[in-house]
């Protein structure tokens, strides 16, 4: 891997997930109605990514 | 680049932020869940009447009939504030047998803003403080030890912080040959809650950072308090240096409306009579609150004199009285609806089962996990070309 795709390997989904966060904590704060969805829905993204890992772990 | 040192270094600050803030970190946390739906529980226990039913666009009493209210039940009282509650139509009118004394013996009068009928006579906060969410509220918040307590807690919070960065730098390492989300669960008990820690930790990264952040800012709320007072004030209340909080008050309704014309398009949220422990001894201190989702949420100051109910002065809000502001909704949860509590919840026993997870690794153990270290360090030193002397 070449340390472009290293940082990518480790820190791609963390990222996400993290810019995901800042977008859900902010639409309900900012904007009502579908914004408020837009939150719920990004928020539960993230439990659901928890529950996918935890319940389902990949054999190795 | 990390390196062998620094990944160390990072470990102990992960380690030693985390042990020492951990048990509080856990008492916060449980406290926090019933908090979360305070408002919810506080409605089911509620021993005074509910609002009366009238149509949404049904006008408000003129405040001063309200307050007439409270003050008819406690005439040789003091008004201490006037706060306007944001979900329903009522109004807490809190009183003081003795000005300054707002702690320890004051209490509040809640009355329907539209029709001016008390609603609920509350017992005093110091009593209330021994009920079930007075309790939660204090071990989340100040332990039963006030400012003591708060700056203990908003330290602890920091720690809080300090650990959930230098856990994301060690994230880094830890995951150099896994994939995202590798849990290991047919290894070791230790090494399947190891993995869970990780991911469980990443995910809720972002989340448990602003919590964190906005918890500790909330813990600082009355020094930053007293610093607007000592800062802001003093400059407008140059001229009624010396005089006595005055008696005679001018209409507590023509000093919302001075206030109102002040900052057009605003609404009035919370008063601080003249006296007020966070107010000042000539002023009503009236706060608005905006409209939009935001701005309703960041409230502005406005100083009316006391006497005569004109306006005195639009105080400035500091930096870090708005961020104070902006920290209680981002540290409550209470900005979303009902689903936002409970995703809110739900990230909080994540919080817990990852505080958990990372007492667990450190107690049972501590060998393996130095172990661990070790073997990083040494793989960076095989990494990276050594300089040894020649």
């Amino acid at each position: 891997m070449t340390p472009r795709q290293r940082f990518w390997f480790i820190w791609g989904m963390p990222i996400a997930l993290g810019v995901l966060s800042v977008f859900g904590l902010l639409a309900a704060l900012l904007g009502t109605g579908a914004w408020h969805w837009a939150s719920w829905v990004s928020l539960s993204i993230l439990l659901l990514v928890i529950a996918r890992y935890w319940w389902f772990p990949s054999p190795r | 680049m990390t390196t062998a040192t620094t990944v160390k270094t990072w470990y102990l600050v992960h380690k030693w932020t985390s042990l020492v803030c951990t048990l509080f970190l856990l008492v916060i946390c449980l406290t926090g869940l019933p908090l979360i739906f305070h408002h919810e529980i506080e409605h089911l226990f509620d021993e005074g009447k509910p609002v009366a039913e009238l149509p949404a666009d049904a006008p408000p009493a003129s405040l001063d009939r309200i307050v007439a209210q409270a003050k008819a039940l406690y005439p040789n009282e003091y008004v201490d504030y006037v706060y306007i509650d944001d979900h329903e139509p009522q109004v807490w009118v809190g009183m003081v047998p003795e000005l300054g004394k707002a702690v320890e013996k004051g209490h509040a009068v809640r009355v329907d803003l539209r029709t001016a009928e008390v609603l609920h006579d509350g017992p005093p906060y110091a009593e209330d403080r021994f009920s079930f969410m007075g309790i939660m509220l204090a071990l989340h918040v100040d332990l039963f030890a006030g400012l003591a307590g708060e700056l203990f807690l908003g330290f602890m919070g920091l720690l809080f912080v300090v650990a959930i960065v230098s856990g994301v730098v060690l994230y880094g390492p830890f995951m150099k040959k896994l994939e995202f989300g590798t849990v290991r669960a047919a290894r070791s008990t230790r090494l399947k809650w190891l993995d869970l820690h990780n991911l469980l930790g990443i995910v809720t990264l972002v989340w448990a950072f602003v919590v964190g952040l906005t918890g500790v800012i909330n813990e600082l709320s009355t020094p930053l308090f007293r610093l607007w007072q000592s800062t802001e004030l003093p400059r407008i209340l140059a001229p009624y240096q010396g005089r006595p909080v005055p008696t005679a008050l001018a209409s507590v309704q023509q000093a919302a409306d001075t206030a109102m014309k002040a900052l057009p398009d605003r609404e009035v949220s919370f008063i601080a009579y003249p006296g007020n422990a966070f107010g000042s001894p000539h002023h009503y201190i009236v706060w608005l609150r905006g409209n939009t989702p935001l701005t309703s949420k960041l409230n502005s100051p406005v100083l009316v004199d006391g006497v005569t109910g004109e306006l005195s002065a639009v105080a400035r809000m500091p930096w870090y009285l708005t961020a104070l502001e902006i920290s209680r909704p981002l540290h409550f949860g209470d900005y979303g609806g009902m689903p936002l509590k409970i995703l809110w919840t739900l990230l909080d026993l994540v919080t817990i089962v990852v505080l958990g997870s990372g007492l667990y690794l450190w107690i049972a153990r501590r060998k393996a996990t130095d172990a661990r270290v070790a073997e990083l360090v040494r793989r960076h030193q095989q990494a990276t070309p050594q300089r040894s002397p020649a």
